[in-house]
């Protein structure tokens, strides 16, 4: 089987070259080949949105995802949404209304309401409701991590 | 969970991956979203040595009010106002399918021919290996109907039934070059449940045409389910239709997630055209449909439940329609 050429795309903002063969999955490839392992491997088979990424700004699913389709493509991982320093609006308001318990959901958590308030400034309990729905949180009953988007989005992102 | 190696290909044009289709001769499974055929590759459900991305194939991709190209993602249709007010059945449908990141990178085309499921296939290899694995992957007898040499896993797309109620035609390439046919009749219901469509080797679904007689008509589809996301239905059925006052001037019905394929229902539904679909009329009518319709045990609900809901989501489907009507 050829083996393929470096894969190059921009990750965080930054170009990256990296070998991946074909059958690489992109959640493997940014945490055990590039070390960012703030995007979690949950069920890997694209029920839980754990390893929620944004391809191209829109929020996508790394652990189904060849990395090799993602070449010359932007991916934004959880480490490229947060500050250098501090923690962004909505991961402040997660820490200020309790919406994390274990922390393992709430990378994804984080990166999919960032695109949300990036697209819909104030949007409504009901639409937060449907964005999320994609990602699972096994500890908290989902009231305080709608209460915290609700509350990042008053402040604006 | 890794995947094992496999080629991967990335073709321009409907033509080259014609081409390559030809040239791999049955090796490859078509890439579209990946969000069915990858979590199966992890599964180790019948692992091909090639994959043919369709991912650059330009002509597959956006969609219009007359045309879905096959590579066009659930999310963007989702979000195309006049698209699901045009449709409204399509419309209902895919903000059903699975949750908004499945839908990010799910395609028509995926959806259209999304793998059939099954209790005793939708597992990993090691649990397949306990039982002696079965007719669909690497095993030769069924689990669910062990007297029939036939598989019986569930079709469960949710695009199917809602595309066919507005009589949506569909258009594929292959070495003989292209033909359209209706939609319905991409399904193969005579088929062994493992060969499930119409579609000879190595074609592929370029597009779906969508009828302008068909826009704006009212429509619905309902779909059950055990969560309000993620899952994959247990039935969905879809229905559109024009009715003046209770009159019925146009009808189409079809179901998914109870068979093997998705079908529609055109004699049940011409039956009743220019009449009156009294409370009464529709009892009995959904009481056919229901018995037209036989789910087997091998997904999380119980067959008898599923087959009556058939009858209870038919009745709820024209009754909006003829509700919509009435206002």
């Amino acid at each position: 089987m050829p083996s393929p050429g470096p894969l190059r795309f921009q990750l965080n903002g930054h170009p990256v070259e990296v070998p991946a063969e074909s059958a690489r999955i992109l959640l493997d490839l940014v945490r055990e080949d590039l070390h960012l392992t703030g995007t979690k491997r949950g069920c890997d088979l694209g029920t839980c949105g754990c390893c929620t990424v944004l391809l191209d700004g829109r929020p996508t699913l790394s652990c189904l995802t060849l990395a090799r389709l993602v070449e010359g493509r932007s991916v934004t991982t959880i480490e490229g949404v947060s500050p250098r320093q501090g923690l962004s609006r909505v991961q402040q308001a997660f820490v200020d209304h309790g919406a994390t318990q274990c922390g393992f959901c709430t990378p994804g958590f984080i990166v999919t309401a960032t695109a949300l308030l990036r697209d819909h400034a104030h949007p409504s309990k009901e639409e937060i409701e449907r964005a999320i729905s994609g990602n699972l949180c096994r500890c908290t009953g989902y009231t305080k991590i709608v209460e915290a988007i609700q509350s990042a989005s008053r402040e604006g992102v | 969970m890794h995947l094992d190696p496999f080629e991967l290909h990335r073709p321009a044009s409907v033509d080259d991956v014609v081409r390559l289709s030809r040239d791999l001769a049955g090796g490859f499974d078509y890439l579209a979203g990946g969000t069915d055929l990858l979590p199966n590759y992890k599964m180790h459900l019948n692992l091909k040595p090639h994959l043919v991305a369709l991912e650059d194939v330009a002509e597959l991709q956006g969609h219009t009010l007359a045309r879905l190209g096959a590579m066009a993602r659930l999310a963007d249709l989702e979000t195309d106002g006049a698209l699901t007010a045009a449709y409204p059945s399509l419309g209902e449908a895919v903000r059903e399918v699975a949750t908004p990141l499945v839908r990010a990178s799910g395609t028509v085309g995926g959806n259209l021919l999304v793998e059939t499921r099954c209790f005793f296939f939708n597992q990993s290899y090691f649990w397949r290996a306990s039982l002696g694995f079965c007719l669909k992957a690497d095993g030769d007898r069924c689990h669910v109907v062990p007297q029939k040499e036939k598989c019986y896993a569930t079709f469960s797309g949710d695009l199917a039934p809602a595309l066919m109620v507005v009589d949506a035609e569909v258009e594929v390439a292959g070495p003989d070059g292209r033909r359209r046919m209706p939609l319905h009749e991409l399904y193969d219901l005579g088929g062994d449940g493992i060969r499930r469509t119409h579609l000879a080797p190595g074609e592929l679904v370029v597009a779906v045409h969508l009828p302008e007689a068909s826009r704006g008509r009212p429509g619905t589809y309902l779909k059950l389910r055990v969560r309000p996301s993620y899952d994959f239905p247990e039935l969905g059925v879809a229905a559109s239709g024009v009715f003046e006052g209770r009159r019925v001037r146009s009808l189409r019905l079809a179901v998914g997630g109870a068979d093997p394929y998705p079908r529609r229902f055109d004699a049940l539904t011409d039956s009743l055209v220019d009449t009156e679909l009294t409370d009464e009329r529709l009892q009995e009518f959904s009481a056919r449909v229901e018995r037209a319709v036989r789910p087997v045990h091998n997904t999380f609900l119980l067959p008898d439940y599923r087959r009556r809901m058939v009858s209870v989501y038919v009745r709820r489907a024209l009754t909006r329609l003829r509700e919509s009507a009435a206002s």
